[in-house]
């Protein structure tokens, strides 16, 4: 009886103790990923875009590293050629860039009226032709849209210079330290898997690796091409803004099927307002169209720079692009697409490699 | 000497170093001593437990392994799943450089037969030495293909010596 008792007790302790230990695993658990999520939230544009700097630079330091340079002299030597560069580029462009950003701001709300103007005429003949579109208020919602877009972007503006200044700081950090010692992170991770599958994970992880390079740096060679492109079709005629329109142009560019649409509206839109209907009007459409997107781009950039392994499918860079917007904004809208891409590369690759070595049965064959 | 000093001194000498053990495999001949440092953050170091499998036949192949410590018995498996034991390789020995330099699949199984240390040096790592520091990644393929084409002429040799039997035979 009395053993019983004990025992009955001791269930109950342990029972007791069970249970507190787990909500108090539950309780930190869940305190421990919002801990952790506030801690890495500034941190994922900053890691991503060291990586992609990274992947830049590599060749680059690599190059010096085979005239028999020590890596880390060869990084710091990179390093110091491009802050020269963009020393040298800023001191010149960033009082000319204050001024164009500055009167763009005001003249923002000329072209709004303007936009606005073109929508209502259209608005006025569809809603005669179609009128049980009569309820439906584009104008408004438009106007609406860009006056949030305005008040937005004055508001951002100091905001990210805030953070562009801690981006200043952590980007070159972490880049150095991808540069440095990024075979050796990957060595270690793949280094995890068992001996089974070592050999398999080692390939496919250098596979993987040399793919997303190559894709990454064909991006951004593609979307600055584009850019000095436009500004330099831009600069011949009287457009204002012709750099802003440019680097726009390259930024969207980056986005497939909806980046170039959304980068050549500014410009459109600019040239319709400024210029009017004209000769330099239909220039400029020709050269967001025709010269920048079908011949450059398509005939030329893409082929050149890009494997077709990378092509994505409309309706996943839509979704890429909506997901991405949803968790990060515009700068979700336009890694979304390129971390979509990532993963289309190492899936690809990895069914690649499988069918490489599915070769016929060499089981008759012997070595000795 | 006591064994207690004896062991200090061993541990710290040349041949026991991950670099003065590559030195002496034969792929690795005419690498200078500055190309093994090199070469020694180029090598996997794995551990194997006994039995444990390394390859399998027919499995996608991108690299060598070569032995420090331990055994490793290579094999083939007929049609009936029965194993034919070819060799039983311990340690500076190395196997699967035929892979090294072209992908293929392999032709043989390796299994280890007791607790064993492998070295492996992979394709990939060779291809990124090569853009890198052309002449180390020359330096190891030239003994590669040196090694591979001794054994390459030794093969001949023998297909030639095997079909003239052949020929004696049926006459």
């Amino acid at each position: 009886m009395n053993l019983n008792k004990a025992h009955f007790l001791l269930f109950y302790l342990t029972m007791t103790a069970a249970i507190a230990s787990g909500l108090a695993i539950f309780s930190s658990a869940s305190n421990i990923t919002i801990l952790f999520r506030s801690a890495v939230s500034g941190l994922f544009v900053p890691l991503l875009l060291a990586l992609v700097t990274s992947f830049l630079l590599d060749p680059l330091v690599s190059s010096l590293e085979k005239r028999r340079i020590p890596r880390v002299r060869a990084i710091f030597i990179m390093f110091f050629i491009v802050t020269a560069l963009l020393v040298f580029t800023g001191s010149w462009l960033i009082p000319y860039g204050q001024n164009m950003w500055n009167s763009l701001l005001t003249d923002f709300p000329r072209y709004n009226t303007q936009l606005i103007a073109y929508l209502r005429e259209a608005q006025v003949s569809w809603q005669a032709r179609l009128p049980f579109l009569e309820h439906y208020d584009l104008t408004g919602t438009v106007r609406t849209a860009a006056e949030q877009t305005l008040s937005f972007v004055l508001v951002e503006t100091p905001k990210s210079a805030l953070k562009l200044g801690s981006l200043m700081i952590l980007l070159p950090i972490f880049t150095f330290f991808f540069l440095r010692d990024g075979t050796t992170i990957m060595r270690g991770i793949v280094a995890l898997a068992p001996n089974r599958y070592f050999e398999m994970a080692h390939d496919l992880s250098f596979l993987v690796n040399r793919q997303m390079a190559h894709f990454i740096r064909g991006r951004i060679i593609e979307a600055i091409i584009i850019g000095s492109v436009v500004t330099a079709g831009l600069s011949v005629t009287d457009i204002r803004y012709a750099p802003l329109l440019g680097i726009f142009a390259g930024i969207t560019n980056l986005i497939p099927y909806i980046g170039p649409l959304m980068g050549m509206i500014p410009g459109i839109l600019i040239a319709a307002v400024d210029l009017g209907i004209g000769a330099q009007f239909w220039w400029i459409v020709i050269l967001y169209i025709l010269i920048a997107q079908v011949i450059l781009d398509n005939f030329i950039l893409i082929p050149v720079l890009i494997s077709r392994v990378a092509n994505l499918h409309p309706l996943l860079v839509i979704l890429a692009i909506v997901m991405g917007g949803k968790l990060y904004g515009v700068i979700g809208m336009i890694i979304g697409v390129p971390i979509v891409s990532a993963f289309k590369i190492a899936f690809i690759e990895v069914r690649h490699y499988r069918r490489a070595f599915s070769l016929p049965d060499t089981s008759g064959d012997r070595r000795s | 000497m006591n064994t207690l000093w004896n062991n200090i001194f061993r541990s710290s000498t040349e041949e026991e170093s991950l670099a003065g053990f590559l030195a002496k495999v034969p792929v690795f001949n005419e690498l200078e001593k500055r190309d093994l440092s090199y070469l020694e953050t180029l090598i996997h170091v794995r551990n194997y437990t006994a039995q444990e499998t390394v390859f399998e036949q027919s499995d996608p192949g991108s690299g060598m392994y070569i032995i420090r410590t331990g055994h490793v018995v290579i094999f083939t498996r007929d049609s009936h799943e029965l194993e034919e034991e070819l060799a039983i390789l311990g340690p500076g020995d190395f196997f699967g450089e035929t892979t090294l330099a072209s992908p293929a699949p392999r032709t043989v199984s390796a299994r280890t037969t007791e607790g064993t240390e492998l070295l492996g040096l992979f394709r990939s790592d060779l291809l990124a030495t090569a853009t890198k520091h052309p002449d180390i990644a020359s330096r190891i393929l030239f003994g590669l293909t040196k090694m591979i084409s001794e054994r390459l002429q030794t093969a001949t040799l023998e297909i030639r010596g095997l079909q003239r039997k052949l020929t004696e035979q049926e006459h």
